[in-house]
């Protein structure tokens, strides 16, 4: 039967937590899973009531889909909810790509960890910034401090300028992360 | 007087709960159906639905005084009850009632009032050598009266706003030096909070527990009590399960106690159910908090150990009858506990879970009782509580209880709306809750995850998300995908088309 060649056809797909963790299934339709290196079959069951559930190590799951929206889903597992997005390979693949897209249009700001006085600025506009490179000195407390970046990127824009005096947390510089 | 007809001014569990006793004494039952809740269970169980449904009223229905009273006399009802919560404890509804000639099932309007009152409950409770907290009389105008009262119901103290709730305004001082600062803190926060600055101050007990009394008193001065219901698993004030006895008591306090109740109860001339309330420190001190006027939500637990059905003593109170058994013929037998399973979501700080009850279902047993106002279809709706069911267990001993606690929680199965269950089972594996050492902090501090969880769970939960996503796929494809310019595609298989 048609049917039962589909069936057949029922490719890969990857549920991914909202913690990022990609669980995968080669053939969810053929209900078994891979578990700790064996193939084990799932037993999903449904009582006469209507509730759907999966024996497992001969205990009984109950499930429910609490929410579905496309590829969407809640799950609650004995009353616990789970969150996922199903993908396919290449979903997966497109999706994380934009994430990295997304990080890499988004803007961080550097914020003045204390109030101070700038004593020196050490880039420009424009100018490419590693990790953990120093970017401006700050006057505090008599000391002068290295404030430093904690991404990499191109500077996209300088607040301040020499002399100023900054209060905690003021932007300093806006780095667009690349 | 013989009640024959009652009509329920409350709805859902407890509605059915007191239409159950109804029929067991042959009294025909009347509801109230509203738009809020047009096919909720209550109104089947019921003889006669009384149809709010039509009013425009700003007045939400079950606090509607006038509409309740006028549809009492159409019909001719010779008894109102209010449940709990909405008119049980409104003193001016208990008067209505009695003007109007029908029986009020509750106690009179003035021990409503009075013990509804904080100021006039504790000066009764002081008068009647009830402890209480000790602590200001009335409100505290400056930082010296605070710090002279402070001083001679010694540290710590806590500072409350008389406007007060939800913990602000609200200031705990340990010691001398920061009352005045302290002080200032909660009438400047009580000001901006309640618009008004008035706090006074009461000694501070850490970490106490909540324990209650239920007490029953008739139209004759006879007041008993019905033993105690430890009440301390809460959050923010507001219980989670309860059970009777309590871990904390012995036989020495629960008489001490109970008999405090009993002394709160009288000066009021007491009569129906009713509850008192109090704080119990570790060292086994209590103290007087409030009276409760009206039947409690976790009264099952009572029932279960004392075998008398609250409902019918309140409603034969009602009737001027006499009590017909005497503090010494109540025994507490076994152990109860009453596991609240509410439609919220614990693991977004229990917040309401609002929807359908496509399923639920639970074990039957001798030793289980069950009181709900939902079943399969239900909806749980923004507008009252978020209260799925009651689970009661009752067995011969605390340790039994639990064990049999845990049974029944595990098959209990709710489908459609995220619950309290998870969270059920996370207190039952608390190695401390099992011992019965808690507290009202035990939320807070002690319970760490607010749900219980087993490994495989997650990956179970993935596989049913991949495999449910995968039949769809499917059951889509055996049809024809898509055509152009069809209104057949669905916003899933569009969205797959875009990826």
């Amino acid at each position: 039967m048609a049917r039962e060649a589909k069936k057949k056809k029922s490719t890969k797909l990857i549920a991914l937590s909202s913690a990022n963790k990609a669980y995968e299934f080669n053939k969810p339709l053929e209900k078994s899973i891979k578990y700790q290196g064996k193939k084990v079959d799932i037993k999903l069951r449904e009582d006469p009531n209507g509730f759907s559930y999966i024996v497992w190590k001969n205990k009984k799951y109950m499930l429910d889909v609490i929410e579905k929206n496309q590829n969407r889903y809640t799950i609650m597992v004995n009353g616990v909810w789970h969150s996922f997005t199903v993908e396919t390979p290449i979903s997966l693949k497109r999706r994380r790509f934009l994430e990295h897209q997304g990080v890499t249009s988004s803007v961080v700001s550097i914020e003045a960890p204390m109030p101070g006085k700038i004593i020196d600025i050490l880039v420009e506009d424009g100018s490419e910034v590693k990790e953990g490179e120093s970017i401006i000195i700050l006057e505090a407390m008599k000391m002068q401090n290295e404030i430093s970046s904690h991404v990499t990127g191109v500077v996209k824009s300088i607040s301040v300028k020499k002399n100023d005096s900054v209060m905690k947390d003021d932007v300093l510089i806006d780095i667009q992360k690349g | 007087m013989k009640i024959k007809s009652i009509l329920i001014a409350n709805r859902g569990e407890i509605a059915i709960r007191i239409i159950r006793t109804a029929k067991k004494m042959g009294i025909s039952s009347f509801v109230i159906k509203t738009a809020k809740e047009p096919n909720a269970w209550y109104l089947e169980e019921a003889d006669k639905i009384i149809d709010f449904s039509e009013c425009s009223n700003d007045t939400p229905e079950f606090l509607d005084i006038e509409r309740i009273i006028y549809h009492a006399k159409d019909q001719k009802v010779d008894a109102i009850h209010p449940g709990y919560g909405f008119l049980a404890e409104n003193p001016d509804f208990a008067r209505r009632c009695k003007d109007e000639n029908i029986v009020f099932i509750g106690p009179s309007h003035d021990a409503i009032y009075r013990m509804g009152n904080k100021t006039i409950a504790k000066e009764l409770a002081k008068k009647n050598k009830v402890p209480l907290l000790e602590g200001s009389t009335g409100t505290v105008s400056d930082p010296e009266q605070a710090r002279q009262i402070a001083n001679k119901v010694g540290y710590p103290v806590i500072l409350k706003a008389v406007a007060g709730g939800g913990g602000r305004g609200m200031r705990v001082v340990e010691k001398e030096k920061d009352i005045e600062r302290m002080f200032n803190l909660a009438a400047n926060e009580a000001e901006k909070a309640f618009n008004n600055p008035a706090v006074f101050i009461e000694k501070f007990v850490r970490e106490p527990r909540h324990i209650e009394f239920q007490i029953l008193g008739d139209k004759h001065g006879n007041v008993v009590h019905l033993g105690e219901r430890e009440c301390s698993i809460q959050r923010k004030h507001q219980k989670l399960l309860e059970e009777s006895p309590s871990p904390a008591l012995d036989p020495a306090l629960r008489k001490k106690m109970g008999d405090a109740a009993i002394r709160i109860a009288k000066s009021v001339n007491y009569y129906s159910a009713g509850t008192v309330e109090f704080l119990l420190d570790d060292q086994n001190n209590f103290s007087f908090m409030e009276m409760n006027t009206r039947i409690q939500v976790e009264h099952p637990v009572t029932e279960m150990v004392t075998g008398i059905d609250l409902i019918e003593q309140m409603i034969k109170i009602a009737e001027g009858q006499k009590l017909s058994f005497t503090q010494k013929d109540i025994k507490m037998n076994g152990w109860a506990i009453e596991w609240r399973i509410n439609a919220e979501d614990v693991q977004s700080g229990f917040s309401p879970s609002l929807g359908t009850i496509e399923k639920i279902s639970w074990p039957k047993s001798d030793h289980i009782r069950v009181d709900t106002g939902v079943r399969d279809g239900s909806v749980i709706t923004p507008y009252y509580d978020s209260m799925i069911a009651k689970l009661i267990i009752h067995a011969e001993t605390r340790e039994k209880a639990l064990q049999q606690s845990s049974i029944a929680i595990r098959k209990f199965w709710i489908k459609g709306t995220k619950t309290t269950l998870a969270f059920c089972r996370a207190v039952l594996q608390n190695r401390n809750f099992r011992k019965g050492k808690f507290n009202t902090s035990f939320l807070s501090k002690e319970l760490k995850i607010h749900y219980q969880q087993e490994p495989d769970e997650e990956l179970l939960a993935a596989f049913f998300a991949a495999y449910d996503y995968a039949r769809e796929v499917q059951e889509h494809e055996d049809k024809p995908l898509y055509v152009e310019k069809s209104k057949e595609i669905t916003p899933w298989l569009l969205n797959k088309r875009l990826r």
